[in-house]
C-alpha cells in the first residue's frame, strides 16, 4: 500500500513552548484518519507543518511522495482552520480563482462547484458576494473550495466547527463521497464522536505528543465494554437496589437513569438480567466505549494529576456541540 | 509557477481597477482638482460691499496728496496687485507666471479712498476722536497719514529719509491697510525724486524691465519648449511617478493587511508559495500603477496637443518615466508589501510606514532644487542614491539641462540595485509575516527576519 503521509520525528517550539514533540505519523492511502486532542493539544501546528505553512525544527514531512507539500501542492485540499475569503469577491469567482491556482480549468471546475454546493444545501449562490453569506455558509463554500479539484490528500482542520447539524450532515455526506473515490483523508477534531463516526483510523494528541495511534476497530476491540445504562420503566423506581447486582462495583445516577460500572472480567449479560430483574427496564444497554472514554484513560494513565471528572468536564466544555 | 503569478496578479490587478476607490482616485481627484483651480478664484472674489475709507493727512509739501490721490485710483490698485500676483506664483511654482496674466483675475473690490488735507498745525492727538468716532455709518472707515518734511526731503545729503506714519481705528480692514501702505510707497518714492529734482516718469520708464521669454535653444533645435514648460516638467515628473507609486504602494499595503486580517492567506499559501504570491501581487499592482500613469500621460498629451505645444515635448522623456516608474515602483511597492505582511491591522502600520513615506517624500522636495540645478553636484550625486535615485534622474532628464547617457544609464543600473535589495527584503518579511498575529513588530524585528534564512 501506497504511503499518502509519513512524518518522522517531527519537533516544533514557538519561542520557549514546545508544540509539537517527536511526532511519528504515517497515513496510508485511502485511509481516513482522525487527528484528535482537546484544544491546543497541537492539532493545528501539526497539520500546518504538514502543509509546510510551517517548518519543522527537526524532522521530515514526506507528502504523496514528495519531500515537502509545496511539491505536491496541486494534489491537496486543504481547509484551513481559520477560514477566510475574500469580503467582496463573489463566490464563484472565488472559487475559480482557487481552482485555477491549483491548476484545474473552469470548464471542469464549475461543475463539480454547482454540484458540490448543491450537495451542501447551498444552490445559487455562485454569483454572490462573500461577505453578503452568513458565516455557516461561507463554511461550507470554503469546504468546497478545497475539494473542487480533486485532491488527491484532502487535509481538514475542524471542517465541522460552527455548524448546525443539519449541515453537519451534509458535510459528513460529501466527505464520505470523497473517501469513496480513494482519497486520503486527514482531519482534526476535538469531538470525538465525529472521529469514531468518520475514521479508519485515530490518531490522538496531548500537550504536543501522539498518545495513541491505532484503527478504529481495533480500538474498539481493545477496550472492554465496562459499563451498563439502565432506564426504568418507573421513573420515580428506587434504582438503590442495582449496586447490590453482583459484579457492579459504582453505580451512578443521573436524569432519572442509572450508569452500572462493571468489575473486570464481569459478564454483562449476567447483570443486565439480573438488573432487569430486581427493577423493570424500560431501556437497557451495555455503554459503547467513545474516543473519550479512551482519551481520558490514557491521559490519566501517563499523569494522574489530572482528575477524570476534570478531564471529561474540560472535553465537554470544548465539544459543547456533541453532533 | 507562472500561471500561479498570473492568476494573482489578474485577480489583483481586477479587483483594485473595478474597485470604487482606485475609479475616485485616478478619475474623480484630478476632475475634482481642476474643479477647485477655477472655483477657488470665484469664491475668493465672492466679498463684501464696499467701503469707503476717509484718509486724513497732515503733511507740508502741498503737492503729496495729489500724488496719493492718483496712486490710489482702483484701476492703479487692481493693476498693481496683478503685478504682484504674477511675482509670486513664478516664485512659487516657476513657469507659472505667465499662467497668472492670463487667468482671470479675482475681482477685488477696491474700497473708494478720500484723500483730504488737514490745515496745518494739526496733531495727531487732536484727531484721535474724529478717528475713532463710532456714528459715521456702516461702510465708512477713517485713517490718518502723518508725513513729516523728512521723510520727503533729506534733512542732510546722505541722511535717510524720515517715517511717515499710519493711525487707524480697529476695524480699518487689513486689505485697505495693504492698499494704503502700497500707495503711500509709491507715492513717497514720486514726491522724494521730484524733490530731488528728478522727473519721476523718466526714472518709471529707467527702472522698468520687463521679463522676456526665454527660448531656449538646444544644438539639435529638438528642445525649443518655452522656458515655463521647462521648468515646470521637473514638477510634473515628480507628480506623476510620486502618485503612480503611491496608489500602488497603498493599495499593495491595503490588499496584503486584507488577506492576513481575513486569514484568507492561509488558503492561498495551501495552493502558492508566498514568492509567487508577491510577485504576484507586485506585478498586478504595477498593472494598475501603468494603467494610471497612461490616464494622466494621455490626458497631458491631449492638453498639450491642445495648445499644439506637444512637439516640444521629447516623447522619449515619457519612455524614460515609465522606465524609473518601473524600478521606483519595485522598491516603494516590494517595502510597502512588507509592511501589510507584517501587521495584523492598518493602524498597526502607521508607525511602520512613517520611514517608508520620508524616503518617498525626501524627493519630492528636492525635485525645484534639482529641476532648478540640474548640474549641482548635489543633483548629480544623489541621482546614484537609491532609493531616490529614480525621482532625481527623472527631475533632471525633465529640466532644461539633461544629464549625459552614461549617468542616466548608471541611475538606472542602482536603481534596479536598490530595487532588488528591497524586493529581496521584502520577500524574507513577506514570508515569515504573513501567518504572526498580534503585537505589530518594529523595524528592527522586520531586518531580523530577513536575515533570518
Amino acid at each position: 500500500m501506497q504511503t499518502a503521509l509519513k512524518l518522522q520525528g517531527v519537533e516544533k517550539s514557538f519561542g520557549e513552548q514546545k508544540a509539537v514533540t517527536a511526532l511519528e505519523l504515517t497515513v496510508p492511502s485511502g485511509e481516513t484518519c482522525g487527528l484528535i486532542g482537546p484544544s491546543g493539544a497541537g492539532k493545528t501546528t501539526s497539520i500546518r507543518l504538514i502543509m509546510s505553512i510551517l517548518f519543522p525544527d527537526a524532522g521530515t514531512v514526506e507528502v504523496l511522495g514528495q519531500a515537502s507539500a509545496l511539491q505536491a501542492k496541486d494534489r491537496i485540499g486543504y481547509l484551513p482552520e481559520e477560514r477566510g475569503v475574500y469580503r467582496k469577491m463573489k463566490v464563484w469567482a472565488f472559487l475559480k480563482y482557487l481552482a485555477g491556482l491549483k491548476g484545474m480549468p473552469e470548464a471542469k471546475s464549475q461543475p463539480r462547484a454547482k454540484e458540490l454546493l448543491a450537495a451542501l444545501g447551498l444552490d445559487d449562490i455562485l454569483q454572490k458576494r462573500c461577505e453578503d453569506l452568513s458565516k455557516g455558509m461561507l463554511q461550507r463554500v470554503q469546504f468546497v473550495g478545497s475539494i473542487l479539484h480533486q485532491p488527491e490528500l484532502l487535509i481538514l482542520d475542524e471542517p465541522f466547527s460552527g455548524l448546525d447539524p443539519v449541515s453537519v450532515r451534509a458535510l459528513k455526506g460529501v466527505i464520505s463521497a470523497e473517501r469513496r473515490r480513494g482519497t486520503t483523508i486527514l482531519f482534526s477534531t476535538h469531538v470525538m464522536a465525529q472521529a469514531e463516526e468518520l475514521c479508519d483510523r485515530v490518531v490522538m494528541i496531548h500537550k504536543g505528543r501522539k498518545v495513541l495511534d491505532e484503527p478504529m476497530a481495533s480500538l474498539r476491540r481493545r477496550y472492554d465494554p465496562t459499563r451498563v445504562l439502565f432506564e426504568p420503566l418507573d421513573a420515580n423506581a428506587s434504582l438503590a437496589v442495582l449496586r447490590d447486582v453482583p459484579g457492579v462495583v459504582s453505580l451512578q445516577q443521573r436524569d432519572g437513569e442509572a450508569e452500572l460500572s462493571l468489575a473486570k472480567g464481569t459478564d454483562p449479560a449476567a447483570v443486565i438480567r439480573e438488573a432487569a430483574a430486581r427493577v423493570v427496564p424500560a431501556r437497557i444497554e451495555i455503554a459503547r466505549i467513545t474516543l473519550e472514554d479512551v482519551f481520558v484513560g490514557i491521559v490519566r494513565g501517563q499523569s494522574g494529576a489530572e482528575s477524570e471528572a476534570a478531564l471529561r468536564q474540560h472535553l465537554q466544555g470544548l465539544s459543547g456541540e456533541k453532533a | 509557477m507562472f500561471n500561479r503569478i498570473r492568476l494573482v496578479a489578474t485577480r489583483e490587478f481586477l479587483t483594485t481597477v473595478t474597485s470604487k476607490g482606485f475609479l475616485i482616485g485616478v478619475f474623480v481627484m484630478p476632475l475634482i482638482g481642476l474643479a477647485l483651480t477655477f472655483a477657488i478664484p470665484k469664491i475668493m472674489a465672492q466679498r463684501g460691499a464696499q467701503i469707503t475709507v476717509e484718509v486724513a493727512l497732515i503733511e507740508s509739501s502741498g503737492t503729496l496728496a495729489d500724488t496719493l490721490r492718483r496712486e490710489l485710483d482702483p484701476e492703479v490698485i487692481i493693476a498693481r496687485r496683478n503685478a504682484g500676483r504674477r511675482a509670486a506664483m513664478e516664485q512659487a511654482a516657476p513657469g507659472t507666471g505667465d499662467m497668472a496674466e492670463k487667468a482671470p483675475a479675482p475681482q477685488l473690490t477696491v474700497p473708494k479712498f478720500i484723500v483730504k488735507v488737514l490745515p496745518a498745525g494739526s496733531t495727531a492727538d487732536a484727531e484721535k476722536g474724529w478717528l475713532t468716532a463710532q456714528d459715521i455709518g456702516e461702510r465708512a472707515r477713517r485713517a490718518l497719514l502723518v508725513v513729516p518734511p523728512e521723510a520727503i526731503t533729506q534733512a542732510s545729503p546722505g541722511a535717510d529719509y524720515g517715517l511717515y506714519q499710519l493711525y487707524a481705528p480697529r476695524n480699518l480692514p487689513e486689505d485697505a491697510e495693504d492698499m494704503l501702505q502700497d500707495a503711500m510707497r509709491v507715492t513717497l518714492t514720486t514726491e522724494r525724486l521730484r524733490a530731488g529734482g528728478l522727473d519721476p516718469a523718466l526714472v518709471q520708464k529707467a527702472t522698468h524691465v520687463p521679463q522676456p521669454r526665454t527660448v531656449v535653444v538646444a544644438p539639435d533645435g529638438r528642445r525649443q519648449a518655452p522656458a515655463g514648460l521647462n521648468r515646470a516638467l521637473p514638477f510634473i515628473m515628480g507628480i506623476l511617478l510620486f502618485m503612480g507609486v503611491m496608489i500602488g504602494g497603498q493599495a499593495l499595503m491595503t490588499s496584503t493587511i486584507e488577506e492576513k486580517s481575513s486569514r484568507v492567506v492561509e488558503v492561498l499559501l495551501a495552493a502558492v508559495s508566498p514568492l509567487e504570491l508577491m510577485w504576484g501581487k507586485l506585478l498586478g499592482q504595477l498593472g494598475v500603477g501603468l494603467v494610471m500613469m497612461s490616464v494622466y500621460i494621455t490626458l497631458g498629451v491631449l492638453a498639450l496637443m491642445q495648445f499644439a505645444m506637444f512637439g516640444l515635448l521629447d516623447p522619449l522623456l515619457i519612455l524614460w518615466l515609465l522606465v524609473f516608474f518601473l524600478v521606483a515602483y519595485l522598491v516603494f511597492g516590494a517595502l510597502m508589501l512588507a509592511i501589510g505582511a507584517a501587521v495584523s491591522q492598518l493602524a498597526d502600520a502607521q508607525s511602520l510606514m512613517g520611514p517608508v513615506m520620508m524616503l518617498l517624500i525626501t524627493p519630492y522636495i528636492l525635485t525645484p532644487f534639482i529641476g532648478r540645478q540640474p548640474d549641482s553636484t548635489f543633483s548629480v550625486v544623489a541621482s546614484f542614491i537609491p532609493p531616490i535615485s529614480p525621482f532625481v534622474i527623472l527631475a533632471r532628464l525633465a529640466s532644461s539641462s539633461p544629464p549625459p547617457v552614461w549617468q542616466v544609464l548608471l541611475s538606472l543600473a542602482v536603481s534596479v540595485g536598490g530595487a532588488c535589495i528591497a524586493v529581496w527584503f521584502a520577500a524574507k518579511v513577506f514570508r515569515i509575516g504573513l501567518l504572526l498575529h498580534g503585537k505589530p513588530p518594529s523595524f528592527g524585528t522586520l531586518i531580523k527576519w530577513a536575515r533570518m534564512s
